[in-house]
């Protein structure tokens, strides 16, 4: 009898032992995944233009683009500069504002890279738009487009590029 | 032995049935290890990549590099062991740049560091080593390094580069902000210019009343009720007062006010002003409105704010470099002011008040209107009529001045600050949550809530903190935030010691006659020479290759705005012919810029075409309107150039036009692509353009314009 129990309450304790670590290793979930605000967030905040109440999140290549913005372009194309009084009402064809969802969202990227880098003139546009292709460096000016979607009202579509759908998460 | 070795071989059932079930308990005991392996957080993430990547049209080089372990990257001498990219796999594939892509695929924005030099953690943070979600991310009971959150990921940058980036501007306004409001008064920090002290109170006892004190000391900081009205000194706005509140009760502010109304180290220098002027104009109804003209057109409002109502609405106007004035009439005694704004460095050896220089006239019309116009009648109604101080109360107030930290700030005859009075910082943004302390705070328990509730309300955290009391905007506390976690010490190994970018210590010291003037108008309080001083005014650096030297000694005697949206102006100091002369000697010749050689441009050989022509391409080709003015048409943003003929040297023109960002790398006026020829009819144009705002003989009385009139010295 005894030898009997004995073997008995091994295999009895090495099953549960097995079983429960196989349990554990079970329990935990795949993939834990990370509430996006509580380590990344945002890297800069903008006030939306047409109502202050509400702040657009910004991501790092978009706070870059703020800056360049706020440096460079903000005399002709906002309302309201750092200075005080802007430009833009001096100016015929009166530039579009940078939120300007209306004008600027028909205007692919390229377009837009295209208009600040070599200048209005240099695309049939106005001449009053100077080119800043060397004085902005590229990632700059990618950069204020960026921010430039960001703000816009209506916001803006990414348009959708053609080829197969993206795998969404399996 | 047959038999017996037939018994050996043949085992009881039951046996069998115990080794059968050990053997698969056994089997299934070597498995759990392989199974508990393929089920590993991080391997999840590697098959849902490739399964992701097979979805894209770009699979190839997406694999490219793949491989089924462990991914880390390895810089020994940073001491970095990452291995982020083994989840992040997208990190360098800028094609996964887009935010529709999910994460952790999602490729890093393009920076100057990139992942394989430079590792992970160095900047965000976290644990390198960790391979499951939370311990690489998150604060657990082994790894106390959180990532640090996006928004004040600038402090990272500050822990190398510890000049300022233009990239920075968070850092760089919370480095600001430590040196304006003086914390290295009681704490040790690195890497920040020296702060600007508060005033030396060995004579404050000749300047304000004790009451006036009494008040300050209760309520340094005004609150804005919602109905816009202002019920302390001071404005709830950016230029608020630099004193933060202490937390004393109202026997120590009778002590510590009993105490500094009795600080008379050295007697005020009087400067009496003419009795035939104060009789001539004491009974002028005009003085007080003569006063404030006058007030107006020295431009004291650069500097100093002033609180206005307009359309009902209280707001700030004026500069954060002096004092605010809206009440300064209820607080400083008349004979102080006169002899204060006579010679301001009488009583204060370090302001950066400039000396104007003044007729006994404006001297008493300003001094008037600052006495009866800037005041507040209800300004000391609520403070206790306190008399005389008794000797108990100035010996208990020396000590509180002592134990409170005033010493850090202000100076005071006799009482030498206390050396780290404060706990030291240096080393604030590298600590784990472990070593602070957090008493009953109801917050997160991790470094950047430990500062923000610190920074707001410094008892929070600690019941028997000395620290006063700030009033944060929030952008700000985000960006003091940022700067406090930038100071991590020194550098973990020495091949990040050597990568340290150092802050210049920039000096200006001028020699020769120039440098009384310099001192005596402080010209660095507004303007920059050589990266030292302030950054209101434009950078004078290089002001001798840019300006004419007459135009320099007629715009210092009478500042016009060159600029045509800028609202503060160059104070008018009423500055003498022989101090222009000085100063404009000194700028037009010492200070130049080697890329402008005054003989590439002969200005006797610009002909009437090359000006046609550069007229034409200022108005038509290049549209120049759009941004700067000519005879009242033209827009905001470039300076004014209606005298450009008389004010900038061809020269300077030339080098501009070639390229602006060589002599000013924070120009906004962008690059072209002149032609020579182009670049001399423009140059040939703007040298043509003479129709001056500033007048072209000062000295003959008729051509003076308005805004000197009275200014007789």
């Amino acid at each position: 009898m005894r030898p009997k129990f004995r073997v008995l309450g091994a295999i009895t304790l090495l099953f549960s032992a097995v079983a429960s670590v196989l349990l554990l290793s079970g329990c935990r979930k795949a993939g834990a995944v990370l509430k996006p605000d509580q380590a990344f967030g945002f890297y800069d905040t903008e006030a939306d233009w047409n109502d202050a109440t509400k702040v657009i999140n910004l991501g790092y290549q978009e706070s870059q683009g703020k800056r360049v913005f706020y440096q460079y372009c903000v005399w002709c194309h906002a309302d309201a500069t750092p200075a005080g009084p802007s430009n833009r009402s001096n100016l015929t064809p009166v530039p579009p504002l940078l939120n300007d969802g209306e004008k600027l969202n028909r205007d692919s990227d390229e377009y837009l890279e295209n208009i600040i880098t070599l200048g209005g003139s240099a695309l049939g546009k106005s001449a009053m738009m100077p080119p800043y292709g060397q004085t902005l460096s590229a990632e700059d000016i990618k950069a204020a487009i960026a921010f430039t979607r960001a703000i816009a009202q209506p916001a803006y579509q990414k348009p959708v590029r053609p080829g197969p759908a993206y795998a969404a998460k399996p | 032995m047959p038999a017996e070795a037939q018994q050996m071989g043949k085992l009881s059932p039951r046996l069998r049935l115990t080794f059968a079930v050990a053997t698969v308990v056994c089997v299934l005991a070597l498995a759990i290890s392989p199974v508990k392996d393929y089920r590993a957080e991080w391997k999840h993430y590697k098959r849902w990549f490739v399964k992701y990547a097979q979805g894209r049209p770009d699979t190839k080089r997406l694999l490219a590099d793949y491989s089924p372990s462990i991914d880390q990257v390895w810089l020994p001498g940073m001491n970095v062991t990452d291995r982020c990219t083994t989840c992040h796999q997208g990190i360098t594939q800028s094609s996964l740049a887009d935010s529709t892509v999910p994460q952790p695929f999602r490729a890093h924005p393009p920076v100057p560091h990139n992942v394989r030099q430079w590792g992970c953690t160095l900047c965000h943070r976290g644990q390198g080593l960790a391979t499951e979600v939370p311990e690489a991310h998150e604060t657990t009971l082994a790894w106390e390094q959180p990532i640090l959150p996006a928004r004040f990921l600038q402090a990272s940058c500050g822990s190398c580069h510890q000049a300022d980036l233009i990239e920075t501007p968070q850092l760089a306004r919370g480095r600001e902000l430590l040196v304006h409001l003086n914390c290295q008064g009681c704490h040790k920090l690195s890497n920040l210019n020296r702060a600007a002290l508060g005033p030396d109170l060995s004579s404050v006892g000749y300047k304000v009343t004790r009451e006036w004190i009494y008040k300050w000391l209760k309520e340094p900081r005004t609150v804005v009720d919602k109905d816009g009205n202002a019920t302390v000194n001071g404005y709830e706005n950016e230029s608020e007062p630099r004193m933060p509140k202490f937390r004393l009760t109202d026997d120590e502010i009778k002590e510590l006010s009993g105490f500094l109304s009795v600080q008379k180290a050295k007697p005020i220098e009087r400067y009496k002003i003419s009795p035939l002027v104060v009789a001539a104009w004491t009974r002028n109804p005009d003085l007080l409105a003569q006063g404030e003209l006058r007030f107006r057109q020295m431009m004291c409002t650069t500097c100093h704010s002033l609180a206005v109502t307009r359309a009902g609405e209280s707001k700030m106007i004026g500069g954060d470099i002096g004092t605010e004035l809206t009440k300064v009439g209820s607080k400083v005694n008349e004979e102080w002011l006169i002899a204060w704004l006579w010679n301001p460095k009488s009583y204060l050896e370090h302001s950066n008040m400039p000396r104007y220089g003044w007729s006994d006239e404006d001297l008493y019309k300003v001094s008037q209107y600052i006495m009866n116009k800037l005041t507040d009648s209800d300004l000391l109604t609520n403070v206790p009529q306190l008399g005389a101080p008794t000797e108990a109360e100035i010996s208990a107030g020396k000590r509180l001045f002592a134990e409170k930290g005033c010493a850090g700030c202000h100076a005071l005859n006799g009482i030498a600050p206390q050396k780290d009075f404060g706990p030291d910082l240096t080393a604030l943004g590298a600590k784990n949550a472990s070593e602070l302390e957090f008493s009953k705070a109801k917050i997160q328990h991790d470094l950047v809530s430990y500062i923000q509730a610190k920074l707001q309300d410094p008892v929070s955290v600690n019941p028997a903190a000395r620290m006063p009391q700030y009033n944060w905007e929030p952008a700000d506390l985000d960006a003091v935030t940022t700067a406090l976690l930038s100071q991590t010490g020194p550098a973990a190994t020495s091949t990040l010691q050597r990568l340290v970018v150092p802050r210049k210590e920039a000096s200006f010291q001028p020699v020769g006659a120039f440098a009384q003037v310099y001192e005596r108008y402080k010209c660095y309080a507004c303007h920059r020479f050589n990266g030292f001083g302030g950054t209101l005014a434009p950078d004078l650096s290089y002001e001798g290759s840019r300006a004419q030297r007459k135009w320099i000694a007629d715009f210092l005697k009478n500042p016009q705005t060159i600029r045509p949206t800028l609202i503060l102006r160059m104070p008018q100091f009423n500055m003498s012919d022989q101090d222009a002369e000085i100063a404009a000697e000194y700028l037009s010749l010492a200070v130049q810029n080697s890329e402008v050689n005054p003989q590439s441009v002969d200005a006797r050989q610009f002909t009437p075409a090359m000006v046609s022509l550069g007229q034409q391409l200022y108005e038509v080709k290049y549209q120049c309107q759009s941004c700067h003015t000519i005879g009242g048409t033209g827009g905001y943003v470039g300076p004014n150039l209606n005298n450009a003929g008389n004010w900038l040297t061809p020269a300077w023109i030339e080098a501009w036009l070639r390229n602006p960002q060589a002599l000013r790398p924070d120009s906004i006026e962008p690059r072209r692509n002149f032609t020579d020829e182009e670049v001399r009819a423009l140059t040939a144009y703007l040298m043509t353009l003479r129709a001056g705002i500033t007048p072209q003989t000062t000295k003959s009385a008729a051509n003076r314009p308005v805004l000197t009139q009275g200014a007789g010295r």
